[in-house]
């Protein structure tokens, strides 16, 4: 017998007594069934935020940019700080997939799928931003380097913003691929239960011919192993890259090198809180509680408490810096950003991001749902906040006093970012309904060692002497 | 035809067959495609049918996307010898508006004035222009002008009008009256007399919308003419204005700006520097610029007079309630015995005027800085002739009312009364452009040419002539008022022959009379100065003052605006109105000006966090039974109990859709506020305030007030400099000194700064700043010096914030107008700016000192905005300019916020049709004027109009360069220094803006930055290395401190308003 154990220390990763037959059907059968209420529900509001979010995108690319309430001074306000809020948002996804797939670690197959569907999605919407944001969007193109005939022109590469472009692009790209990859062979069971002809095709040509042989694990297990590796310096990267948009200007609050660490911890610590506010409301609609369990809550809450602490001591030391640099400007901004008139957001991100997260050193409060569901939604407006502060309150008042101005948003960019939310709750409601929420096979993969029942199973060895047990082992297969 | 026979090589001449067969076979590859009969039918190969497939896809999308509006181009049918498309062609005239003037040079392209300059030959303007000037071309094409004569506000011929007139006039037994504005034009006075003598009786009477008649009889008691003299600024060392804003609204403020700003142009090596007192009570741009600066009540403002006169004839020592007030008069009394002084006021006060003549008197101002020998004829209009006239309407006498150049039933201070005599008229005529709020109730209204249309003549001076020329025949069927008066009086010929004869009359030949009219101007070759005997009755008039009783409580002060002024046709022009008010960069509409005690009181308190709010408290202002609602502008050197409203404002409908009122925009008319005392009309009243609980958007440009302390600008006083006249180059040093060298180099001290000289440090800071403030290779900076790099200064001590560069620059480079909301959400497109700061206690009017600040492009050298563009859009050229490509800009605005100096500005919304979607021009209702067919007329061919959603800004004029350049290439030598100007410097009256090219060692920048001015010099946030091509001189006030920056002296600064 091959045995594979685990501590009893290790809190199991499925809870109730699962067969790999009961995993297949607590996770597809709700794509196989006609969704619930609250499905119906959610999605048609969605559909509504996101049809209204394409009204005033058009509003704002029929009439002009002028329609927002940026102007000479913050050239970039809620476009760009719901940008940098969602492509952190989209960090998650592939930390979860990537960075823990190659440290090893099982509590990830749980929430693995849901992360990366919510990273691809929050990249898409994302990607709205910065393209929506451009005064001649149908000149976009330009930011490509292709070859043309105007000289030929290229883009600018010292320009951070066309780095950006790569960046996500490329973040995209590979998440998309990581993520699509992994759903292969849930695809292939999906298709193998299909009762209805379209299931069967439709399923069928999206599982590219799955049919779970050793080779198609192996090249699966390969393909998985590189694109991890590769995703991984793309986890710091993207916000790396994000954060020179502001490191590499001349802004005082923007021109700083503590950017890259400080975004790429904000990220993932946003990412984790949009992770835990979906998951938390999957779960519960689903009813897959026995998946995606306490231990899943408190791991990602540990992950945030420690992320929003690195946060928090990076805000610190902004103001250290802006003080020691001996740069007035430098102090003024920060000045600004505390005192001025947007004081309100810089506490805001303050209370939200560094003293509330630190309620998660208590055990009980990690373990507990609701509490991890508002401090979820309290940590990402804090994240918005974050990077509402850094860039609003950095361009507001910076060097010349006569220029400095003040900005509130109209209703096309609220609306804008409200239909990104339309975008992003429509693919994930869709998601929901056609898509295994939870990999399956990575599910069944660490089921009969960190599951509830078996892990039950071994209460048994626990109770056998050393010797007994050895010699057990020794015979077991004579 | 010859014979010859020409080869290409040996083998044509020879004609093998090699060759014959390569010329059969020139095309030796077949077509790409097969286009055989069996083409449909056979099989066609898969190649050729992507290729078929490939190729109509994309015809069809071209075909499709591409529409491209057909636009019409008339050629000239037979072309005028001296219009050569593209060229443009310049024509000395003459700006009149009322009695004010400039000479101008106007540029027509393709047969039409787009653009007005200075014209440098005019001894009184000297080539400056003020906002106004630069915005009259505008005028010309105002939607709002009359198309044709109106008679009962019908359409109607000229000959119809005509005949009723005249029948009106020979039939009429009550008497003829033209009413006009100060007219200066010789000939147009020639033609008035000619009117009067065939209709004896009738009556031409002067006045003008702010009056100076309180002067004119001053002077007539005082010296025995009833005229204005020549001032002098440039010749005075003190200078005492009480009230008077000769910088920005005052009789001729472009003469005088140019010649204030000649007496204050310090340096090193002369620091020699006039010194200007203001005692007033509102804040104006004038006081903005004094070296010492008091407030007065304006009840108050004869007593000041008196102190003054006082304490200049009898050392009295002042005793008004305020200590600074004394102190500047005390003071300004010492400074006047001195000699070289110069006191003026804007008071129409008769009595108030007689004391200052008196002082002018006793301090020998008269044949020093006041030339009695020759007058200024800027202002002749008598207010008790007017208040006559609307008598003798009202008691029926009056047969005939000709209108010109004027608007009573707006400016009369008793519009009602005007209007019921009106009634009572039986033959009325305005001559205005437009349907105004007097062409309303007339009979007839015959609109008058704009100047740009019309022959005519200036004498601004006496004995100084110039002529004005027009730029474009008539746009509409508009005549001349002049024509008017000759066709009634049954002249023959017509104004302009008139004209013509009168000047060949006086130049005697044709080439005597081209010449003139080329140069446009005809002055005696220099003025002589000299004196009057004073005669007036000092102790009557300091007697009828001292009665004048001191009011307690608020008191109201109506002012002109420098852009809009009195108000008339420029009531309606979207650049003036758009155009930043020096003092509180508020634009579109008129309100309560009020200082920051005041407002506090009226709970309007001005903080830093609601500075940002373009919602502004509304006050009803009663005064004189006059009651308005006007929303509070808090202005810091206001007297606290003030209320200041500027003219120009409340315009009817019919003046024009950026001039219309109601209750929602376009201000309200401040003339109501104005009485008459009996003698002359009175520009003050007291006045009560009341909170109203309501709020009113105004769209204000600049929310900050203090520049913090930061060295963005430098101040000094002039003792200072003369101590140290090194300080700014010390300063300087120890802030960037460090980086001037690399710490190996050789030569590098430890700290060694202290022990160099200011010559040393300078040229570090020149070059090696340059070379080693960075880390990354320098190649811009050829050391060859060789070519062309722009450079522009400007001097903050000449700026005295007026304005004039600003609607200079959006003339010539079609800057769009936005619209009072886009204003109020800072989307302001103008390329250059004027930074207005204040320093001092924001509760104490007198402390406060004001600094104007230019801010344009600072074409960096090393430019934050160049390396952030994505797609390369803005860029360096080799000449130093940073330059934008519009239609490669995709609108990131990366550049924008990575701009230290926030200097470019985005099209925000399509607000001049330039771009592709159908209809989503932006309108607002008042702006939309700007993009009929016949304003465009204004826009300037030479420079892209920008479509919406490209980044723009301060170009430095490059098609003026690039046209510089061609001229200088074509007659083979290189460009000579001063050769081309940039917009904002040619409008520029006080020459505060130096533009030339730095590596030109001749040139006037080189020598500025690099000899005569390099202690001044300095470059804004030159410590973030942008190696700014915009340079500042340090401003220099001629006074005992400097506030800015002084934790002691400086609220602003500490409370961060």
């Amino acid at each position: 017998m091959h045995l594979k154990y685990e501590s009893f220390v290790r809190e199991p990763l499925v809870d109730g007594d699962k067969t790999y037959r009961q995993v297949t059907e607590d996770i597809v059968s709700p794509i196989e069934k006609k969704p619930g209420r609250m499905w119906y529900i959610g999605f048609f509001f969605s559909i509504c935020l996101l049809c209204f979010g394409v009204f005033s995108v058009f509003w704002e690319v029929y009439f002009g940019i002028g329609v927002w309430g940026i102007n000479r001074t913050i050239g970039w306000g809620w476009d760009i700080t719901n940008f940098v809020w969602w492509v952190g948002i989209g960090h998650a996804g592939t930390l979860i997939s990537a960075i823990l797939l190659l440290f090893r670690q099982g509590w990830r197959t749980g929430v693995n799928r849901a992360a990366e569907a919510m990273t691809i999605f929050a990249v898409m919407c994302a990607g709205q931003f910065p393209i929506f944001h451009m005064g001649r969007v149908w000149d976009g193109f330009f930011v490509l380097p292709y070859p043309n005939t105007r000289g030929p022109l290229w883009p600018n590469f010292n320009s951070a913003l066309l780095w950006d472009v790569f960046a996500i692009s490329t973040y995209f790209t590979v998440s998309l691929l990581f993520w699509y990859s992994g759903l292969i062979p849930d695809f292939a069971t999906i298709r193998d239960r299909a009762k209805t002809k379209l299931r069967k095709r439709l399923y069928g040509l999206a599982s590219f011919g799955w049919t779970g042989t050793a080779k198609n694990w192996q090249r699966h297990e390969a393909l998985s192993l590189v694109l991890a590796g590769v995703s991984t310096p793309l986890v710091l990267s993207v916000h790396t890259i994000v954060s020179f948009d502001f490191a590499t200007s001349v802004i005082p609050g923007w021109h700083t090198t503590i950017f890259p660490p400080y975004f790429v911890a904000g990220a993932i610590f946003s990412g984790f809180a949009m992770v835990q506010t979906l998951l938390i409301l999957v779960r519960k609609i689903l009813h897959l509680e026995e998946y995606v369990t306490l231990g899943h809550i408190e791991a990602m809450n540990k992950v945030i408490v420690l992320t929003g602490s690195i946060v928090g001591v990076a805000y610190l030391t902004e103001l250290f810096m802006a003080w020691y640099s001996g740069v007035q400007y430098e102090q003024a901004a920060f000045q600004w950003r505390i005192m001025g008139p947007y004081w309100w957001s810089y506490w805001a991100m303050m209370t939200c991001n560094v003293v509330s997260p630190q309620f998660f050193w208590i055990k009980k409060l990690r373990r507990n749902v609701p509490f991890t569901f508002i401090m979820s939604i309290v940590v990402n407006i804090g994240m918005w906040f974050e990077r509402f502060v850094i860039i609003v309150t950095s361009l507001y008042r910076d060097y010349i006093p006569g220029s400095w101005a003040y900005y509130s948003p109209t209703w096309p960019e609220v609306g804008f970012y409200l239909g990104t939310f339309g975008l992003f709750f429509t693919c994930f409601f869709l998601f929901a309904k056609y898509f295994p929420v939870i990999a399956i096979a990575e599910i069944k993969f660490v089921l009969k060692t960190s599951g509830e029942n078996y892990k039950k199973k071994m209460e048994v060895i626990e109770t056998k002497s050393t010797e007994e047990f050895v010699h057990e082992q020794m015979h077991a297969h004579h | 035809m010859s014979q010859k026979q020409y080869w290409k090589g040996l083998d044509e001449l020879n004609n093998t067959d090699a060759h014959k067969e390569v010329v059969e076979n020139e095309f030796r590859e077949s077509l790409p495609f097969d286009v055989s009969d069996s083409l449909l039918g056979s099989t066609a190969p898969r190649r050729d049918f992507l290729k078929y497939l490939g190729f109509s896809t994309a015809a069809a999308i071209l075909a499709a996307s591409c529409e491209m509006p057909v636009r019409r181009a008339i050629p000239y049918a037979i072309k005028p010898e001296d219009i050569v498309p593209g060229v443009p062609n310049y024509y000395a005239s003459t700006f009149t508006d009322g009695g004010d003037y400039c000479a101008v040079i106007i540029k027509t392209r393709d047969g039409r004035p787009i653009k007005l300059e200075g014209n440098p030959k005019s001894s009184i303007t000297k080539g400056g222009t003020s906002a106004r000037v630069q915005a009259s071309v505008l005028n010309l094409y105002d939607k709002a002008r009359l198309r044709q004569p109106q008679a009962d506000g019908k359409e109607a011929s000229f000959d119809a009008i005509d005949r009723q007139i005249k029948e009106a006039l020979t039939a009429n037994a009550r008497p003829a009256y033209i009413l006009t504005s100060s007219i200066l034009s010789p000939s147009t006075k020639e033609v008035i007399a000619q009117f009067l003598a065939k209709y004896p009786g009738s009556k031409h009477v002067v006045a003008d919308p702010v009056s100076y008649s309180g002067m004119l009889m001053a002077n007539e008691a005082s010296y025995g003419k009833r005229a204005l003299p020549s001032y002098h600024f440039e010749k005075a060392e003190t200078i005492v204005s009480l009230g008077a804003d000769f910088l920005g609204t005052w009789l001729s403020p472009i003469e005088f700006a140019k010649q204030y700003s000649s007496g204050r142009r310090i340096s090193a090596q002369n620091l020699k520097m006039s010194k200007h007192y203001q005692v007033e009570s509102v804040h104006s741009l004038t006081g903005a610029n004094a070296d010492h600066r008091a407030t007065c009540r304006p009840s108050e403002s004869g007593a000041v007079a008196v102190a003054l006169y006082n304490a200049v004839v009898n050392g009295t020592v002042p005793s008004f309630g305020s200590k600074k007030l004394n102190e500047v008069i005390t003071k300004a009394a010492a400074d006047l015995k001195k000699g070289n002084g110069l006191v003026v006021s804007g008071s129409n006060d008769v009595s108030v005027q007689t004391v200052v003549n008196a002082i002018n008197d006793k301090i020998g101002a008269n044949g020093t800085t006041i030339n009695w020998g020759v007058a200024s004829n800027y202002k002749q209009g008598i207010d008790a002739d007017m208040v006559a006239l609307v008598e003798a309407m009202n008691a029926g006498q009056v047969g005939t009312l000709i209108i010109h150049g004027l608007n009573p039933v707006y400016e009369y201070h008793d519009s009602k009364k005007f209007v019921d005599g009106l009634a009572k008229v039986p033959v009325t005529v305005s001559t205005a452009d437009r349907m105004d709020e007097t062409a309303q109730k007339v009979k007839f209204v015959i609109p008058d040419h704009h100047f740009l249309e019309n022959w005519g003549d200036a004498e601004p001076k006496t004995g100084f002539f110039s002529l004005q020329q027009p730029g474009i025949a008539p746009l509409f069927k508009t005549r001349a008022f002049q024509d008017n008066l000759m066709t009634w009086a049954g002249a023959t010929g017509t104004y302009a022959d008139f004209w013509k004869q009168y000047w060949m009359g006086k130049l005697g030949s044709q080439a005597n009379f081209d010449q003139t009219l080329q140069e446009g101007i005809l002055e005696p070759a220099a003025e002589t100065i000299s004196g009057a005997a004073f005669s007036g009755n000092v102790s009557d008039a300091i007697a009828k003052v001292s009665a004048n009783k001191v009011a307690t409580g608020m008191e109201v002060v109506v002012y002109q605006k420098v852009a809009i002024g009195h108000g008339g046709a420029w009531s309606n022009n979207p650049w003036l109105l758009e155009m930043p008010d020096p003092i509180t960069k508020a634009t579109w509409d008129n309100y309560a000006a009020v200082s920051p005690l005041r407002a506090k009181e009226l709970h309007a308190e001005l903080n830093g966090q609601n500075e940002v709010d373009a919602k502004k408290h509304v006050i009803k202002v009663k005064a004189g039974g006059v009651e308005m609602e006007l929303p509070i502008v808090v202005v810091p050197g206001m007297h606290n109990d003030v209320v200041a409203v500027a003219l120009g404002f409340g315009r009817d409908a019919k003046v024009g859709r950026a001039a219309a009122s109601d209750a929602t925009k376009g201000g309200k008319n401040a003339y109501p506020f104005t009485s008459f005392n009996g003698q002359t009309v009175m520009y003050t009243a007291p006045a009560t305030v009341e909170e109203t609980g309501k709020l009113y958007d105004i769209a204000i440009t600049q929310t900050h007030h203090s520049y913090e302390g930061r060295p963005v600008v430098h101040e000094f006083t002039a003792e200072e400099f003369a101590k140290n006249p090194n300080a700014l180059i010390e300063e300087r040093f120890e802030e960037i000194g460090k980086f001037t060298a690399l710490p190996w180099s050789e030569g590098k001290k430890e700290e060694g700064h202290k022990e160099e000289n200011a010559g040393e440090m300078a040229e570090k800071m020149d070059e090696g700043f340059r070379e080693n403030g960075t880390m990354f290779p320098n190649y811009d900076n050829e050391p060859s010096h060789q070519g062309i790099h722009w450079g522009m200064s400007f001097d903050l001590n000449s700026c005295i914030g007026c304005g004039a560069c600003v609607v200079g620059c959006q003339a010539e480079n079609n800057i769009s107008v936005v619209g009072k909301e886009h204003v109020a959400k800072a989307h302001e497109m103008h390329w250059i700016r004027i930074d207005r700061y204040f320093s001092g206690m924001p509760e104490d009017p007198d402390s406060i000192q004001t600094v104007f600040q230019p801010m344009t492009c600072q074409h960096c050298d090393n430019a934050p905005c160049e390396n952030v563009c994505p797609v390369s859009a803005t860029n360096h050229s080799s000449e130093g300019l940073n330059q934008m490509a519009y239609n490669r800009c995709i609108g990131t605005k990366y550049c924008a916020n990575n701009c230290p100096y926030k200097v470019r500005h985005f099209n925000w919304m399509d607000w001049n049709g330039a771009d592709c979607f159908d209809d989503n021009l932006y309108e607002d209702g008042r702006r939309d004027d700007m993009n009929d067919d016949l304003t465009r007329m204004v826009l300037n061919p030479d420079v892209t109009v920008r479509s919406r959603g490209v980044m723009e800004k301060c170009s430095f004029c490059v098609q003026r360069l690039q046209d510089g350049k061609l001229n200088a290439k074509k007659a083979g030598r290189p460009l000579i220094d001063g050769e081309v100007k940039t917009a904002c410097q040619q409008a520029c009256p006080t020459d505060a803006i130096t533009f030339g090219n730095y590596y030109d060692k001749e040139s006037a920048i080189y020598k500025l930055r690099q000899k005569d001015q390099k202690e001044r010099l300095f470059y804004v946030l030159e410590q973030i290395h942008t190696l700014p091509n915009v340079s500042y001189l340090a401003k220099v006030r001629n006074t005992d401190e400097i506030v800015a920056g002084n934790e002691k002296l400086d609220g602003m600064m500490n409370e961060h308003i």
